[in-house]
């Protein structure tokens, strides 16, 4: 089990404490005002200075030596923060892990908190500037949501009964979307993204510079060679390129340093191939998040 | 040069956003065609809107010039040239 876990699981996954979800936590934080004033001028959040540092041309100083650590810690920690939230300006507690189909749809069936709604993604609207609904809100979140037009659907019926979110999370992530769960702030879960990267600005930071900011799922995917048809489909879906195909001998292989546990990739394996194992059960990546 | 060569990309906001040039929400396309996604759209920063709920100043930041691989894409899909990707 992750950090995470072992810290907020209460015995258990931290995403599937129930606790996380409750109206008691949005409340006792004032989280209501708190998280309207961060939405309503959201895509400011990355260009706003925190500590005197903007993110733009924040890449170039990650990679001075001795300086570039002391920002990537200054980042975590503030990703990481468990005090109570205070600024909404920043993204303070507002760590993710990334969640696998199974434990997507058990989120939405067991703890997610109600009214669920499903908005524009804001990722993709700041780095595409498309608007695409599937991601799914709770509680406080929908209620917020609700009232700042630019992220509702024009479209799609956005307001959810738990059928209808786990219908839509499938869908998604079938498609390929990266399912992630999102504390934002802590203690509050109110976010399954359907992530996609590049796009996602929560993604990036871990992918390309190795900050903090989303967990590893607590799986990996497992391939068994002797189904495997060796049809490349997985290679193409990874996300995250930890597949690779031997074109002579038509098997592959996964790279568990580079695999997220997302699983995306089953879902285009035709022979049914690739399942997911727990990540502590695989030695080489045993307690790496 | 100690840290090695780096990407600049400029744009023009004379040209794109900040309520004087194209809407960047309506135009977007360098955003589209960028393959690392490098472009941030935001709101202007500082900008009070008249309704907070309906902000109208956007522009577009180049975020991570880092991992810009200077395809020049985005140079040719802005209408109206805007963008400039240099070495420094």
């Amino acid at each position: 089990m992750c950090e995470l876990c072992m810290k907020h699981g209460a015995g258990g996954r931290w995403y599937l404490n129930a606790r996380h979800y409750s109206n008691e936590i949005a409340e006792r934080y004032n989280l209501r005002d708190f998280l309207l004033e961060q939405y309503k001028n959201f895509e400011q959040i990355s260009v706003r200075p925190v500590y005197g540092f903007t993110a733009e041309g924040l890449d170039y100083r990650l990679k001075i030596p001795i300086i570039g650590r002391l920002i990537k810690s200054m980042a975590e920690r503030m990703l990481h923060s468990t005090r109570p939230p205070v600024n909404p300006f920043r993204a303070e507690g507002h760590i993710g892990q990334v969640v696998p189909l199974e434990d997507g749809i058990a989120i939405l069936e067991e703890c997610a908190a109600e009214p669920i709604i499903e908005k524009n993604c804001m990722c993709r609207y700041m780095s595409r500037g498309v608007k695409e609904a599937c991601c799914i809100n709770f509680g406080v979140m929908s209620e917020i949501v609700d009232r700042l037009p630019r992220f509702i659907p024009e479209k799609e019926k956005y307001f959810l009964t738990r059928k209808e979110a786990v219908e839509r999370f499938t869908r998604h992530n079938r498609k390929g979307y990266i399912g992630t769960i999102w504390f934002g702030p802590f203690p509050y879960i109110n976010n399954l993204c359907s992530c996609e990267n590049p796009e996602c600005a929560g993604i990036r930071p871990r992918f390309d510079f190795g900050i903090m900011s989303v967990y590893k799922a607590e799986y990996v995917v497992a391939i068994n060679t002797g189904q495997c048809t060796g049809c490349g489909a997985c290679v193409q879906r990874c996300p995250f390129g930890a597949l690779k195909i031997d074109v002579s001998s038509k098997t592959v292989s996964v790279d568990y340093e580079k695999c997220y546990g997302c699983g995306v990739c089953r879902h285009v394996c035709g022979s049914g191939a690739l399942s997911l194992a727990a990540r502590d059960d695989v030695p080489e990546v045993r307690g790496k998040y | 040069m100690l840290f090695g060569r780096k990407n600049r990309i400029v744009i023009d906001y004379a040209l794109c956003g900040d309520g004087k040039g194209v809407d960047p929400r309506e135009c977007s396309r360098c955003l589209r065609v960028c393959v690392p996604a490098v472009f941030l759209l935001h709101q202007t920063l500082g900008a009070r809107e008249e309704n907070p709920f309906d902000p109208q100043k956007w522009r577009v930041t180049p975020l991570w010039p880092s991992l810009c691989t200077r395809c020049m894409a985005c140079v040719e899909a802005c209408p109206v040239g805007a963008i400039r990707v240099c070495e420094r």
